[in-house]
């Protein structure tokens, strides 16, 4: 019988979509409105796990060498390679820890999340049914295509499945710097459902596929939702929030005054070949 | 399982699923329909960057009602472009336009109706809204944005039983902000109300008309002006990332606008622009 409903409701969902252009019956999805934030306090990736190396990524030696050298510099005190701290998102699958407030859209043809952090991103999880289309701009939130399912037959789609490729880059998982690869051939899984418990608890089931990894990466985020009925929604501008300036291939520390620093010990200035020297 | 099977299935379904819907249901068929892709609609004849009043050329051209004061600063802008500098141009840092510049657009726009809240998704520096449409006051507590707090309602002008203008009321900005790239200014008191009519167009529904109305204190009157947007015909329009920070050619240091080379090294941005100030580097002078 649960199969049978669950068949029955993959028709009512699209005979809706096909039917009429704008019917749309939003009690078949699950309750998603609100705002959302990260439950667990530490932003690394695996959120059950601590950060740096003790996430434990099944890097590859080739990743894992580039990682270390990565926290080395990073005790010297050079900013990470986090893209972040030159104002370049997240992207896909970092994005989804959720460093700042969370909202999802849920519609018929695609279920949007918006998440203000560095990059204004609105994924668009595309549920209406089209395939893997053959032209598509790589980006860092990447291009996702969604199923809902009605896991336990009630009638109600209460799971979406999202599969997200077609990335540029560069990417890290999470702030300590874990490095994706930099062929973008990334492929992320989701699970994103309710908790059966609470409906004020949002769970997102992730596995990444990367070739900086030796397999498949698994880790459960979760989120709570704001109380608020009507709650704030931060503007997050990097531009105006960070402390370091990338010119060239090297990154500088900016100080309060706004003088450019170096960020490691013996760093050379910027090249000022183009100024005349009468000036410098 | 049978077709007879399966269509009675789906009717039990139906019939299940019913009472549910009524705690929850959002008729979409009661608002306009703006999904899709939209962009701004070139005007033939007006070449260069685009104007706030994108049916006449950016700068002294838009002919805006402003103040002598905000006159003056938007001529100093235009001037300090023309040696190369960046002027009242805020943007090029990747700071957003704010509104009501953003709804220029600039990039791709999309539209998303929930009975609670219109997304405006804006593809372009930081640019996306919401208008939020549940019968809401304005908040006491809110800290101000680029964007501003938007509040709307939805009318049925026509009286056919189905909404058709977005009328939107914003308030709450902050600066810097300027009508459009020649830097022509919104004050910096930030006491800025814009008022927008959003519908599609009667002879176009590919076409979406947002007749945008700005009180500030560097105009010298309300100055209204209609934008045009186009629906992508693709069913599938390909979407694109716009990320400002990847590939900006523009660097500011302590006030000071540079370029950066195709190589990554700093470069005047203007005729006798001086090198930027490296006191914290040890050999800075070589």
């Amino acid at each position: 019988m649960y199969r049978w409903n669950s068949i029955a409701l993959q028709v009512i969902a699209l005979t809706i979509m096909i039917g009429s252009a704008h019917a749309f019956d939003d009690s078949l999805y699950p309750d998603l409105k609100g705002q959302w934030t990260r439950a667990a306090p530490d932003p690394s990736f695996d959120p059950s796990k601590p950060p740096g190396r003790g996430q434990q990524a099944p890097l590859t030696p080739e990743y894992q060498a580039i990682f270390e050298a990565n926290l080395r510099e990073r005790e010297a005190g050079v900013p990470a390679t986090w893209p972040g701290r030159t104002c370049l998102p997240p992207g896909m699958p970092a994005m989804m820890t959720a460093y700042q407030p969370m909202e999802i859209i849920v519609l018929p043809r695609a279920t949007f999340i918006r998440i203000d952090y560095i990059r204004e991103s609105r994924r668009r999880i595309f549920t209406d049914g089209r395939t893997w289309p053959k032209e598509v701009e790589p980006g860092f939130d990447g291009y996702s295509i969604g199923k809902w399912i009605d896991e336990d037959g009630d009638g109600k789609f209460d799971v979406l499945e999202a599969e997200t490729r077609y990335f540029s880059g560069p990417r890290a998982f999470d702030l300590s710097g874990i490095p994706l690869h930099e062929d973008n051939e990334t492929v992320i899984k989701e699970r994103i459902y309710l908790d059966k418990t609470d409906k004020n608890f949002l769970h997102d089931e992730i596995t990444v596929t990367d070739n900086a990894l030796t397999r498949p990466w698994t880790v459960k985020k979760s989120y709570r939702r704001t109380a608020e009925a009507r709650p704030e929604w931060p503007e997050y501008l990097c531009v105006e929030r960070s402390e370091t300036m990338r010119i060239g291939s090297e990154t500088y520390l900016v100080n309060k005054e706004g003088f450019l620093m170096p960020s490691k010990k013996g760093q050379k200035p910027p090249n000022l070949q183009y100024f005349p020297v009468a000036e410098r | 399982m049978t077709h007879r099977a399966l269509m009675a299935t789906a009717a039990l379904a139906a019939a299940l699923t019913l009472p549910l819907a009524a705690a929850q249901a959002f008729d979409e068929s009661k608002y306009p329909d703006w999904s899709g892709a939209w962009r701004r609609i070139a005007v033939p004849g007006v070449t260069g960057q685009p104007g706030y009043d994108q049916t006449k050329r950016l700068g002294r051209g838009q002919q805006a009602p402003l103040t002598a004061e905000a006159t003056a600063i938007m001529e100093a802008s235009i001037a300090d472009q023309a040696k190369g500098g960046q002027g009242n141009y805020p943007t090029y840092t990747c700071l957003s336009p704010g509104m009501p510049r953003i709804m220029t657009p600039y990039g791709m726009m999309e539209m998303l109706i929930t009975p609670d809240t219109t997304h405006v998704l804006l593809e372009h520096v930081h640019d996306s809204r919401r208008i939020y449409t549940d019968g809401r006051d304005w908040p006491t507590n809110v800290m101000p944005t680029l964007q501003g707090y938007s509040i709307g309602k939805w009318l049925d002008t026509d009286g056919d039983g189905r909404y058709d203008t977005l009328e939107v009321e914003t308030r709450n900005m902050r600066g810097p902000r300027a009508f459009d790239a020649s830097g022509m200014p919104l004050h910096s008191d930030n006491k800025t109300i814009v008022k927008e009519r959003i519908h599609l167009d009667p002879a176009n529904p590919n076409v979406m008309l947002n007749e945008i109305t700005t009180i500030d204190s560097s105009l010298t009157r309300p100055w209204t002006v209609t934008k045009r947007y186009g629906r992508d015909p693709k069913e599938e329009p390909v979407w694109t990332e716009e990320n400002c920070a990847e590939g900006n050619g523009h660097v500011e240091i302590r006030g000071q606008g540079y370029f950066l080379s195709a190589e990554g090294d700093l470069m005047p941005s203007r005729k006798g622009q001086e090198s930027p100030d490296l006191r914290y580097f040890t050999d800075a002078a070589k």
